[in-house]
């Protein structure tokens, strides 16, 4: 009845370009704060939206932390929830 | 006694004699609870990302304090009422490197010590 799984199946996973190390890791002294816009700006897409994990190269950690930041800086009205408002 | 950041914006309507009345009167509602103030930041007008009560700019304050949990939330509920605040959002701080150097002494060492546990 049940197909025995095969392990890996598929062809071999192609990854291109070098694995991304962490930017908060390789980097100590950048701080993760809501407060802090431009750094933040960096893992924001276009549209407002949070830039994921897989193209960042953030850590699980810091990712966390940076999702965290950018939500508090969102209320605060320092990031844009999206780019729909037109402001003035 | 923790130690807590509060961020508000400050209606841009709101005029100089006017807008020091307004920081006068959050930093007397802090001290009447008994909170002691390590810093204010004053960012000034800011554009803001999205429209808050139909405004497109606002003056960002930061206050940074210590106090206690039942301060804290009188001092939001005084914000709140005041219709001078557009928007406010406390957090818990942590005294970093960023806001070190306005703050007493202590809150160094105890950055330094923040700064070894995050190397581990």
């Amino acid at each position: 009845m049940a197909y025995e799984r095969k392990t890996g199946g598929g062809a071999p996973r192609r990854r291109f370009g070098r694995r991304k190390v962490c930017r908060f890791c390789a980097d100590r002294g950048l701080k993760i704060d809501y407060k802090e816009i431009n750094t933040l700006n960096i893992f924001v897409s276009e549209r407002g939206k949070i830039v994921p994990r897989r193209i960042s190269g953030n850590c699980s950690e810091h990712q966390r932390k940076v999702t965290e930041a950018i939500k508090r800086a969102r209320n605060i009205a320092l990031i844009p929830f999206s780019t729909a408002h037109s402001v003035d | 006694m923790r130690s807590y950041e509060t961020m508000f914006i400050v209606h841009p309507d709101t005029g100089g004699d006017q807008f020091t009345a307004v920081l006068d009167k959050f930093k007397g509602i802090l001290a009447d609870q008994n909170a002691t103030m390590l810093k204010v930041e004053e960012w000034g007008s800011r554009r803001l990302a999205y429209p808050i009560q139909k405004q497109g700019r606002g003056t960002f304050v930061i206050f940074f304090y210590e106090a206690t949990a039942a301060a804290v939330s009188e001092y939001e509920r005084r914000m709140r009422l005041d219709e001078t605040i557009m928007r406010y959002q406390t957090v818990r701080y942590e005294p970093g490197s960023q806001v070190a150097p306005a703050a007493p002494a202590e809150a160094g060492e105890a950055a330094e010590v923040a700064e070894e546990e995050e190397a581990d």
